[in-house]
Formats: structure tokens, sequence, C-alpha cells
């Protein structure tokens, strides 16, 4: 090796050491998962002017969309009267919030609704994660039971909603047992197969380190599964929905479903509108809480390189 | 209880009694194949390793040098032979065992200190002294100041050396390492090879240490076992006789004593990595079986037992 390749290795050297050392500095500074910015950077602004963009793409995407809607039916080239139109639901939001549906005030009937889908949420969740975490643990029992969970899951289970109504009446309970069967079979097959993957090496070293068979579920099986579970938390709140929903369009006394129900039958789309509207407020307010609950558990997660919002 | 709360290094004189040998004769592992075949991973080993004796075990891959692992610390069961850990046959959980692995088994949702206080928390220990004690043995392995930090924001080589807190924070009598450096760049796993070497030399547990790298196994051991392609078996045994403390790892190779045994070493290796090779290189044999018993024909009949 000639000099001047010692000297230019040196130099490398020294330049990879003058880039690592501050950096290492910094680490060992800063708080854990905090990265200080200094002077706003490119970067920065252009990700700040992109989201101001996307807001406004956002909205003008709506306003293009309702506003379409109100003028198309405005010009009658859409019949309001079965495609309803956007004035109309304001005023039939006024009439409810003012005169009541005609089977009580709406906020009974929402609360009603939002009851069961809330209790066959809670029941269908805890369930499905009992049920999973117990057949993932327990090879034997998946083996037995294994065909018929899932001849159970290719049912339309939807129709066992009048099974429930003809057994347990018109009232909440026939909607919560509709709710948490369809709400069990998400979050099940979910804990099930988050079970499923655990890393072997994870339960052999705590076993190892002296960790009870209770211990290992609790500190390395249910941790892990976790990230199924709520993933599939999203999905199973709008099934809970669906159950309430369809168990009162089945037969109720009070509720959204026999809110729209009423309004089919009086060939009132804007009623169904907005009953519609109701509901999807609520599920994005669930949707919402479970993405916050979501974050709060799974915080050990390594950041995604590129934050995407899901849709 | 008193003891845990004290530091590793002043417990060190208790334990040095206590490390436990370990001690396999005749042991053979099969498998059932999901096609439904038995496949032997180990078959008849014979292996001493006297406590406080570090271990290495060398072999082509596939040779079931980790099967012969999980056999001692009771994580699996062997279908024929005897595994016994401190005059013990072993039955359960091996007590009193350190396990490294080679892929990561930290935690990825606890903190680097919760993973570190899993061992004392899992025996019974109070919060407040499985923390203590996890605080100093991240002194020890110099990872003070990153024990809020969760195993993904660490370096590889900061998470073996978390590994290597939460390995030995029970002060086991045998210590079990998986090729636990196989996965970090040269320098990462020199210095760390270092570091293990210095614990070690602290509390002197038995260790089986099991590796593709002949290098590192001599520069570490006592004593090399070198395995034959699988079915693995006991092939050869070799003495390492250089002084200790041996210092740095990356030294001790241009000593003349270790060229000289790596020579003698990697001609025992060499046969056995070729046949593991020259099986994976060929057409594929008509059945599984077929396959497997011309190989094992293929066995040098050298094969040394014991120490």
């Amino acid at each position: 090796m000639t000099r001047g390749g010692d000297n230019r290795k040196l130099a490398a050297l020294a330049a990879v050491r003058s880039e690592i050392e501050p950096a290492m500095a910094g680490a060992q500074a800063a708080p854990p998962g905090l990265i200080t910015v200094g002077p706003e950077t490119g970067i920065a602004a252009r990700a700040r002017r992109r989201r101001i963009w996307m807001y406004t793409a956002r909205v003008a995407t709506l306003v293009v969309v309702i506003g379409g809607w109100q003028l198309f039916t405005k010009l009658k080239i859409v019949d309001p009267f079965f495609y309803g139109q956007p004035s109309g639901i304001v005023l039939k939001f006024r009439d409810w919030a003012e005169h009541g549906t005609a089977f009580g005030s709406i906020w009974t009937e929402i609360w009603v609704t939002m009851r069961e889908a809330l209790l066959g949420f809670a029941f269908g969740v805890t369930g499905g994660i009992i049920f999973g975490v117990l057949l993932g643990q327990v090879r034997f029992l998946a083996d037995v039971l294994g065909p018929y969970i899932k001849a159970l899951n290719a049912l339309p289970r939807i129709v066992l909603g009048s099974i429930f109504i003809v057994a347990l009446g018109l009232g909440t309970a026939s909607k919560v047992v509709l709710a948490a069967v369809l709400v069990f079979f998400v979050v099940f097959f979910n804990a099930f197969q988050g079970v499923r993957e655990v890393d072997r090496n994870l339960i052999a070293n705590v076993r190892v380190l002296g960790a009870s068979r209770f211990q290992v579920i609790r500190h390395v099986v249910l941790p892990s599964a976790l990230t199924w579970i709520i993933a599939s938390l999203h999905v199973a709140f709008g099934f809970a929905i669906i159950g309430a929903i369809v168990g009162e369009v089945l037969g109720a006394q009070h509720g959204l479903g026999l809110v729209i129900f009423n309004a089919q039958g009086n060939f009132d789309a804007n009623g169904i509108f907005a009953a519609m509207v109701i509901i999807a407020v609520i599920a994005l307010t669930a949707e919402w809480l479970i993405g916050r609950l979501e974050r709060r558990l799974l915080r050990w997660r390594p950041p995604a390189i590129t934050d995407v919002p899901g849709i | 209880m008193s003891d845990i709360t004290q530091s590793p290094v002043d417990s060190s004189v208790i334990e040095l009694s206590d490390s436990a040998g370990i001690e396999l004769s005749g042991v053979t592992k099969r498998f059932l194949t999901p096609s439904g075949s038995i496949y032997t991973a180990i078959s008849d080993v014979n292996l001493v390793v006297r406590p406080g004796q570090f271990c290495a075990i060398v072999g082509p891959t596939g040779c079931g040098k980790s099967t012969t692992l999980t056999l001692v610390a009771g994580l699996d069961r062997a279908s024929a032979g005897s595994v016994k850990v401190g005059g013990h046959e072993v039955s359960g959980i091996t007590r009193s065992t350190g396990f490294m692995f080679q892929a990561d088994a930290l935690l990825p949702w606890k903190t680097v200190l919760g993973n570190v206080m899993l061992g004392p928390a899992f025996r019974g220990v109070s919060k407040q002294d499985a923390k203590a004690t996890a605080m100093e043995w991240l002194r020890v392995v110099g990872l003070v100041g990153f024990e809020n930090h969760h195993p993904h924001q660490l370096s590889g080589g900061m998470r073996k050396r978390v590994s290597l807190a939460a390995a030995l924070i029970n002060e086991p009598s045998i210590l079990l390492m998986d090729e636990p450096f196989g996965a970090l760049d040269v320098q990462t796993k020199a210095f760390m090879s270092d570091e293990l070497l210095a614990l070690w030399e602290r509390t002197k547990p038995s260790v089986i240490f099991v590796t593709h790298d002949l290098e590192e196994a001599i520069a570490l051991a006592d004593k090399v076992v070198v395995m034959t392609a699988a079915p693995g078996t006991v092939k050869a045994v070799y003495d390492i006789d250089l002084p200790r403390p041996r210092g740095a790892v990356q030294e001790v190779r241009f000593h003349p004593r270790f060229l000289e045994l790596h020579q003698q070493v990697w001609a025992a290796l060499r046969e056995e990595v070729q046949a593991a090779y020259e099986r994976t290189a060929e057409p594929p044999p008509s059945t599984e079986l077929a396959g497997r018993s011309r190989s094992t024909s293929a066995i040098t009949p050298t094969r040394g037992d014991l120490q």
C-alpha cells in the first residue's frame, strides 16, 4: 500500500468518525424517541405545504359531491323523491330534533342502537379473545373444534338474527347477541392467528428464564397477539353496528334500524340518508377511539418510515 | 433474596462453586416431519462439559447443534439417551440456565430495562429489587442511559448486549449460546466476544457455545467439539490449551498455537462441511431416507467421544 493510499484511508476513517461521534453523542443526550430538528428545513416546509393541499382537496371533494347531489336533484335530473336531497336531509334532522321520530326522541333511538352495538362489541371481543387465545394455545382443542368453527363462519350469520328475535324477543337482548356473534368471529380468527404467529424463540426465551405457563401468556402471547387483535377491532365495530341495525330492521320497538325501516316503508329517502349520516358519525367516532387505543397499546412498535394515514 | 441486590461482581465467588457440569450420553433426537417421515437430528451424542468449562460446538449447518442446546435447556426431550445437568437428569426446564438465541429473543414491547428484569421477575423477586439488579447489569454491559429504549431503537450489537444481560442476570450455572453473534458484523462480533469472555470469567458458568465460525470457537473455548453432518454426532473433541485470560480475541488469532489448533480442527470440520454441502448441491435423491443413509456412511470413523 502506498503512502497516498494510507493517507486516503486515514482521511476516510476520520470522516467516518466525525460523522459517527456527534450522532452517538446525540443518541446519548437526546431523550428516547426524540429527534431534535434545528431551523425549519426545506423538507418540513414541503411537508406542510403538501398537508395544506391535502386538506383543501379533501374539502373540495366533499363540496363537489354534496353540491353536485343538491344541484342535480334541484334541476330534477335526478329525482329527489327516490334519491333524497342534501337540503332535505338537513330538514329531516331539524324535524327529528324538534319533533322526534315516530317512536320517540331521536336521542333515545340513537342511544338504543349504540347500547346494543357497544354491548355486542364488548361480548364479542371478550369471547373472541378468550377463545382465540385458548384454541391458539391448546392445539388439540383447535384440531377438534376447527372444522365446526369454520362451518359456523361459512354460514350467513345475519340469518341468525331471525332466530334470536324469535327466541329472545323484540328487546335489546336479541340485537346484542346478533352483534356479538358477528364480532366474535372476526376477533376470534385474528386472536387465534395472532397466538399462532407468536415467535417461538420469544416463548423459549422466557421459559428458560423461568416463566410459568400463565406468565408466558401474559408477557409474550397476549402482547404479541395484540397487534392482530387490535387490527380486527376496526372491522369488528363495523360488524357490531351492522348486527344492531339488522336486528332492529328484523324486529324492534326502538332504534335507528327501526327508523330506517319505517322511512323505507314511507318512501322517505331523506329519512334513510339522515339515519345513515348518524350511523356514520357513530362509526367514525368509534374508529377514532380505536385508533387512539391502538397507538397507545402499540407504542413500542417502530414507527413506519413514511407515515401514510390508512384509509 | 439479599444477594440479588448486590452487584453481580460481588456474588461471583458464591456462584463459582455452583456452576454445574453437563453430561450427554447416547443422546438421540428424532423429529416427525410434516410429510410423516422421521428425521434424526442428532444420533448417539456423547459430550461432557465440566463445571465452569467453556465448550464450543462447531459443525456444518443443520447438524443438530441447536437441537443439542434445546435438549440441555429442557425445552425439548431426547428420544433416547440421557441428558444430565449438575448430576440430575433434565426434566422440565433446566433450572439456572441462561440461553442466548441466534435471533433476537428480546420482547419488542418491553423496554431494555423491562427485558432485563424478566429473569428476576419470573423468580418472584420484588419489582424494586429486580429493577435494581437489572440496572446493575445494564451498567455491566455498558447500556446505562438506554434503559427506557425499546429494542428496535438499538443497534444489533446493543441488542446483543441486552440479551447477554438478560441471560446472565439470574447468574445461571450453565449458559447456552446458539450462534449468538452470528448476525453481527465482524468488528462488533469481536468486541462482543471480548465482552462475553470478561463476563464469563467473573462467574464461570459452564458454557455450550454453538457456532459455525471456527476461529470464534477456538478463540473463546476450552474445548471445541466437531459435529458430523446430519444426523449429527460428535466426530472429534479438541482441547484448546491457549492460556487464560485470553485477552482480545483478535489478537489471540495470531498466536502460533492458535494457528496450529485451527489447522487440526479445520481438517476434521472440512470433511463434514463438504459432506453437508454435497448433499444440498447434488440432484435430490429418490427418497429422503436414501439420501440420509448415504451421507451417514460417508462419515469418517474417527468419531471421538467425551472430553
